[in-house]
């Protein structure tokens, strides 16, 4: 007979089992589907709407508008505003008046010290987009003149702000990637995140199924359960990742082949640095933080009879993942708070700290190692406690597990 | 989990076997064998303890104290592939397609996937569910659904099958015909054990029963043997006149003309009848027999009933 050898290895069986159903399911399918869906019909209609945007600019940046205008700082030369449209008003009130009885289209009120003082704009109402037009024209007139006033280009750009600058900080001797160097490390953040959003519902319900469904008993003697755990965690990671790959085929292609039309910004990626013990650190923060969470959250579905009860632990568990950010500003700045590193090494809290000290290179190498350490630790500990859970609880069908009661009985003498 | 050649030792071994739950016993001190080959039939009242012991033996329960061994040894989840264990409280996957979750535990319990693929597709032949093996579960009727958990129980050809029950939500064609399946199960040289409340399918089937009441063992060993423990045999009587108090014998019933007599030691079928006669009852007729099981069960049980009732 076509049979395996006793100890057989079923951790295949129970990941290409849980994965494929999971895929297959209807409910998934749409949900993941609709994502890009969406997207695609937001870049399709950002692109037509730029593409609409871009013929309006052209029409305006050729289109004149005819304006009157009073000048006390006599820095608007005359020949530079009639050349734009421009002639000079003598009595203010009657300009204005003329705007607003349509005779004239706008009027621009320079002052007598325009440093200090607003240039006033008035313009016939030609609706939100168009009216700006007015301010545009007035301000290119006024810079126009001052450039023309103070003779020196480079001047010109520095009152102007058009000059670019190239910063260089320096750590131990080396330059220091900057904003290029953090953006990396805080990659594993963002995956942890989206995975934790993805996958947690998934995670909490995976194990409440087979109490649900009364299946346990048959699991339970033809399985061990820390197999179907691992099984299941395995199988709920590459499910995310088919989501994240789903995800972001619409911004890769759109980044790919319409960049400038639906407005992605253009990403210079030679400006990173990959710190090769940050990257390390942060890969090791991720697996040893998600690790922890699965095993929580399938402990919770191990103790509670529906999804329904598991659902109200879900939420306060959820929020320490969003806690830490509420000291953003101190994690990054002072690290050495009480509240950041209380945060540091609170379990629950660790990896999200963690991994933006680590993004922002204020974990050091020995706290990194305390950290990554706690997290697998914990992450291990809780994992057999949610098989031991999954073990003598889903047998309570309908019930909440005690979970004293798990411990208390113990172990008969022939066992 | 040992192969049913070795007869010698028994296959499942349950010795001292207690078991609380809180505060509350659910077994006392509960000991039996279950030879291998045999069908044992595992016989109590709703909450006696019967299930409860069938999973502290397949390690889903913590005994409280005891031993439970399955082949001289603690049952592991990897001795599954030899196990089919049909539990009181049945489920599979009710989301996902019939041959699926066939398929996918035939290959948890050892079994190749084209091998499972097969047999699966068989089974359903055989029980009539062809055209269901692409439908969801929960798509199914009760009995579908017990048919298509029983093919799962019993696809892995296996040594020790445990049956919690297997007859409840079975229509009697169907009851039938999973009594064929257990059936050509023993041919095969499986062991049986089976709880069940279906006395005439224990007199039918089992080679040994054992009674649980509170805990404890009421009755343990052959049918005939716990039929003697119980009464052995029985005088059924029709008569016409009034039934004389005897040393000879004890009335169990009477009522409309018919009693049922339970002779004492040294009387028999001869001086019990001339007895009859010579205190002037009319006997139409007289026949002997042994004390049923479901009668047992009454005997046993019905104390406790009673007891709550009043």
């Amino acid at each position: 007979m076509a049979r395996r050898t006793f100890g057989q290895h079923n951790l295949g069986t129970v990941i290409g089992f849980e994965f494929t159903r999971t895929i297959k399911r209807r409910g998934f399918v749409i949900a993941t589907l609709a994502i890009p869906v969406i997207i695609g019909i937001v870049f399709l209609l950002i692109y037509v709407s730029n593409s609409t945007s871009a013929a309006n600019a052209n029409a305006q940046r050729n289109a004149s508008i005819r304006f009157t205008y009073t000048d006390a700082s006599g820095i608007i030369p005359d020949q530079m505003a009639a050349l734009i449209g421009g002639s000079k008003a003598q009595d203010p009130q009657a300009a204005l008046n003329n705007v607003k009885e349509g005779r004239s289209e706008a009027y621009f009120a320079y002052p007598a010290n325009p440093a200090k003082e607003p240039v006033k704009v008035y313009g016939i109402d030609k609706g939100i987009f168009e009216n700006g037009k007015y301010e545009a024209v007035a301000k290119q007139l006024l810079e126009r003149a001052a450039q023309a006033r103070i003779d020196a280009p480079q001047l010109a750009a520095a009152m102007s702000g058009g000059v670019k600058f190239e910063s260089e900080a320096f750590k131990d001797g080396r330059v220091s990637g900057g904003i290029g160097s953090v953006i990396p490390p805080l990659l594993f953040l963002v995956i942890f995140y989206i995975s934790i959003i993805l996958l947690s519902g998934q995670m909490l319900n995976s194990t409440l199924e087979e109490k649900e469904n009364r299946v346990t008993e048959m699991i339970l003697t033809t399985l061990n359960p820390t197999t179907l755990i691992v099984g299941k965690i395995v199988s709920l990671f590459l499910v995310g990742l088919v989501q994240m790959a789903v995800f972001l085929t619409p911004f890769a292609l759109g980044y790919a082949f319409f960049r400038d039309r639906v407005a992605l910004p253009n990403v210079d990626f030679s400006s990173l640095t990959f710190d090769a013990g940050r990257m390390v650190v942060g890969g090791l923060l991720l697996l040893g933080g998600f690790t922890l969470f699965t095993g929580t959250l399938v402990a919770i579905g191990a103790i509670m009879p529906t999804a329904k009860e598991a659902g109200t632990v879900f939420g306060p568990l959820m929020a320490l993942i969003f806690i830490p950010f509420y000291a953003v500003s101190l994690i990054i700045s002072d690290p050495s708070a009480l509240i950041v590193q209380v945060f540091t090494y609170f379990p629950l809290s660790a990896p999200v700290t963690a991994m933006l000290r680590n993004g922002f290179g204020t974990l050091n190498p020995v706290e990194a190692v305390i950290v990554i350490a706690e997290l697998f630790i914990t992450g291990a500990l809780v994992l057999r406690l949610a098989v031991h859970f999954f073990r003598y609880g889903s047998i309570e069908y309908g019930r909440k597990l005690s979970i004293a009661g798990t411990f208390r009985r113990r172990e008969s003498a022939g066992r | 989990m040992t192969s049913s050649d070795e007869a010698s030792e028994p296959l499942v071994h349950i010795k001292n076997f207690k078991m609380d739950f809180g505060d509350k016993t659910v077994i006392r001190d509960l000991s039996f064998d279950v030879r291998a080959g045999e069908t044992f039939g595992f016989l109590g009242s709703n909450g006696s303890g019967k299930t409860t012991t069938l999973r502290a033996l397949l390690g889903i329960h913590r005994p409280t104290g005891g031993v439970l061994h399955i082949g001289g040894r603690n049952f592991e989840p990897r001795d599954g592939s030899r196990l089919g264990y049909l539990p009181e409280e049945r489920g599979l996957y009710k989301k996902e397609k019939v041959l699926d979750v066939m398929v996918y535990f035939g290959r948890l319990k050892g079994l190749a996937k084209t091998h499972a693929r097969a047999w699966s597709l068989n089974y359903l032949e055989r029980v009539g569910l062809t055209d269901k093996a692409a439908v969801r579960l929960d798509k199914l009727s009760s009995g579908q659904q017990q048919k298509i958990q029983l093919g799962v129980t019993i696809m892995n050809n296996p040594e020790l099958l445990i049956l919690d029950e297997p007859t409840k939500g079975f229509d009697p064609v169907n009851r039938r015909l999973l009594m064929d399946i257990i059936e050509e199960n023993k041919e095969a040289g499986a062991t049986v054990i089976m709880v069940t409340h279906q006395m005439e399918e224990v007199e039918r089937l089992c080679d040994r029963v054992i009674l649980l009441k509170d805990g404890v063992s009421r009755a343990y060993g052959t049918v005939e043997e716990v039929q003697e423990q119980f009464g052995g045999t029985t005088y059924r009587v029709a008569y016409k006149g009034t039934l004389p108090r005897s040393r000879l014998y004890d009335l169990i019933h009477e009522g409309n003309g018919h009693a049922e007599l339970s002779p004492r030691p040294g009387a028999d079928e001869a001086t019990v009848l001339e007895e009859l006669v010579r205190a002037g009852v009319a006997v139409r007729s007289f026949t002997t027999a042994r004390v049923s099981l479901d009668e047992i069960f009454v005997q046993v049980y019905g104390e406790q009933h009673e007891i709550a009732e009043v």
